[in-house]
């Protein structure tokens, strides 16, 4: 890991306050792997005091890039999005630890909710290109939203499928309502990242499925420091202890996590 | 240029610290900055037991600063002595220990199992945490107990060269009075100041967003009020202050120096800039010389009022 100045060098808007934010990576540094995440220091000064925490997408060693995609939330996000090709961009990273490869003769089922899907793109190609090295099984990339307006114009993955409440677009009903209907020769393995009411269906589903025992969830929580110096950021487990997102995880067997504690 | 500071006998190379709880235990900072080449690393507070700390969320953004309420999440003596003491040991710089306890026998209990092991320069005293229900600012908020406590760990010292020093809140009516307490009870330092209650609430879910209600407020919004009250102690007691506070840069820990401190610490502002501490120290050399002064101790002599 590494702090230093990077260069912009695309912000491209990929859905209604979603963006994908492209800067350099310099070839001396470790090729961020998909789960792993950075921090950016938005805004000038020490306002705000904080460094904002986002996973990668994407990387481009052959152009010396990564990416991630973010939504505008706050004044961190809004100062992102109003980057363009040339700022300059504090970058901390890479962080964490990313996600481990699927048990074979499963099916990787990947979830992305909301912002999770970054990560969860960037794990899917991943996985496509291992498949196509015979290393694991087809992976299947499920994304949910509310309305089809707020699916994002990337490139998906074959075989991706989109969810929408509204219906008006792929799968009528949740991403976890899906994987609960979805038939399939081989068992489900689970990846996910989103919303944590996502993340506890899933990991319900995951225990009413005989076999699953491990599931991957690439959890959030505020950030201070991200290199697991100030246990602000911790995860509470269903053990009834903590583990720190940004240094033990961000990924997690999702059984262990308890989201109930999480969500409230 | 000498840097060097004393603090109630011991000898830091130079006055810039890294602050309790924002360094861990110092490796997890080890790939972005020489570590080595602070004055002093003071740890993550140490208590008897393990702690689990408080339940999250533990951390809110505020302006120009943030809330924690972590709760001294730490692993305990035990752990502290065989997991993070031997990587500690190898550094340079001074390490101060932050001792923690529910009651004056805890934090006699962490102070005399640490005389018995080598490597450590010092005890920082925290009575002053918002963020646990018993001791914590309790003990740090009642003149008397703040001077039985420190001439109880005094009295239990085996090895007088690792300074006592108490840190102090500003969630009191009057710190000086605290800080003469500390000096009576025997302290060899104080340092101020630690975070101030604070809360955030979320208005639309009309809630706190911390988990616990309250947190401590730290970063450059709280420099000000560290300012004042390392200027208030100062001018109270008669040994060394040691000042923190929303120090970020060159200026801020200048100010601090003005206003009476002899060394300072960064916390907060290491989480955006991890940096900065080392920038700070390289700043204190060239701004002496500009202003023809031959150490630390003698800028709080420029200061008018
Ligand atoms: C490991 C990790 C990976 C992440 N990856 C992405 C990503 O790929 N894309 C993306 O858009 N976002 C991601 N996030 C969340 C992102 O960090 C926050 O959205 C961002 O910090 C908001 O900053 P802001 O200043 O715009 O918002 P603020 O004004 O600080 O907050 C706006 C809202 O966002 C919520 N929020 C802020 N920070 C967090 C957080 N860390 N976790 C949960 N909620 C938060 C707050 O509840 C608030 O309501 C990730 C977070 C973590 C911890
Ligand atoms: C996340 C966090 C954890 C902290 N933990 C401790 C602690 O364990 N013991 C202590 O004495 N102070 C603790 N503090 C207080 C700091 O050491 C310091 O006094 C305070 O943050 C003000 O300095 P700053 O504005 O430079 O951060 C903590 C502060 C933060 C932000
Ligand atoms: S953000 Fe500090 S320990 Fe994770």
């Amino acid at each position: 890991m590494k702090r230093f100045d990077s260069t912009v060098t695309e912000l491209q808007p990929v859905a209604s306050d979603y963006f994908r934010i492209t800067f350099q990576w310099p070839v001396t540094l470790p090729l961020p792997q998909p789960g792993c995440f950075l921090t950016v220091s938005a805004g000038s000064g020490f306002d705000p005091a904080l460094r904002r925490p986002f996973a990668f997408s994407d990387v481009d060693p052959a152009r010396g890039t990564a990416a991630f995609i973010f939504q505008r939330r706050g004044r961190g996000t809004a100062w992102l999005a109003e980057r363009r090709p040339g700022d300059s961009l504090d970058v901390l990273g890479p962080l964490g630890a990313g996600f481990r490869a699927p048990p074979s003769g499963a099916r990787p089922v990947l979830v992305a909710g909301g912002i999770g899907l970054g990560p969860m793109l960037f794990l899917a190609r991943q996985l496509h290109q291992t498949a196509a090295a015979g290393r694991n099984e087809v992976p299947i990339l499920v994304l949910g939203y509310r309305s089809a307006s707020q699916a994002p114009s990337v490139d998906l993955p074959p075989g991706s499928v989109i969810c929408t409440d509204d219906g008006m677009r792929g799968f009528h009903g949740s991403a976890v309502a899906y994987l609960d209907q979805l038939a399939d020769a081989l068992p489900p393995y689970y990846y996910a990242c989103g919303p944590v009411a996502m993340m506890a269906a899933i990991d319900r589903l995951a225990a009413a499925r005989a076999g699953q025992a491990d599931w991957q969830a690439a959890t959030e929580q505020w950030m201070a420091c991200g290199v697991g110096a100030c246990q602000g950021c911790v995860i509470p487990f269903k053990d009834g202890g903590f583990k720190r997102c940004c240094a033990d995880g961000p990924v997690f067997n999702g059984r262990m996590v308890d989201w109930v504690g999480l969500q409230e | 240029m000498d840097l060097r500071v004393n603090i109630g006998g011991l000898t830091l190379a130079n006055p810039v610290g890294v602050a309790s709880g924002t360094f861990g235990y110092g490796d997890e900072y080890a790939g972005l900055f020489d570590i080595d080449r602070l004055g002093a690393l003071y740890t993550k507070a140490v208590t008897p037991e393990a702690r689990a700390g408080n339940r999250t969320p533990r951390l809110a953004d505020t302006p120009a600063g943030m809330l924690n309420s972590i709760g001294l999440a730490n692993p305990g003596l035990d752990s502290f002595i065989t997991d993070k003491l031997p990587a500690l040991r190898q550094r340079r710089c001074a390490v101060i220990v932050n001792v923690a306890g529910t009651c004056p026998e805890e934090y006699q209990a962490v102070v005399e199992r640490l005389e018995t092991v080598e490597g450590l320069a010092g005890y920082e005293i925290n009575i002053s945490c918002p963020n646990v229900k018993a001791g914590g600012l309790a003990l740090g908020t009642d003149l008397k107990l703040v001077e039985s406590l420190t001439r109880r760990l005094r009295d239990c010292r085996q090895r007088p060269e690792r300074p006592l020093i108490v840190k102090l809140s500003p969630n009191v009516t009057d710190i000086a009075e605290i800080a003469r307490a500390a000096e009576a009870g025997g302290a060899d330092a104080v340092s101020c100041i630690n975070t101030l209650v604070g809360m955030v609430i979320d208005v639309q879910k009309q809630r706190p967003v911390l988990a616990m209600g309250t947190g401590g407020l730290s970063g450059p919004a709280i420099r000000p009020v560290g300012v004042a009250c390392v200027y208030k102690v100062s001018r109270a007691v008669g040994i060394p202050i040691i000042g923190l506070g929303g120090i970020g840069c060159l200026d801020d820990a200048l100010q601090y120096f003005l206003a009476g401190a002899s060394a300072i610490q960064i916390g907060t502002a290491l989480f955006r800039r991890p940096e900065c501490a080392l920038e700070i120290l390289d700043g204190l050399a060239p701004w002496l010389e500009a202003n023809h002064l031959s150490s630390v101790t003698e800028i709080k002599r420029l200061l008018k009022v």
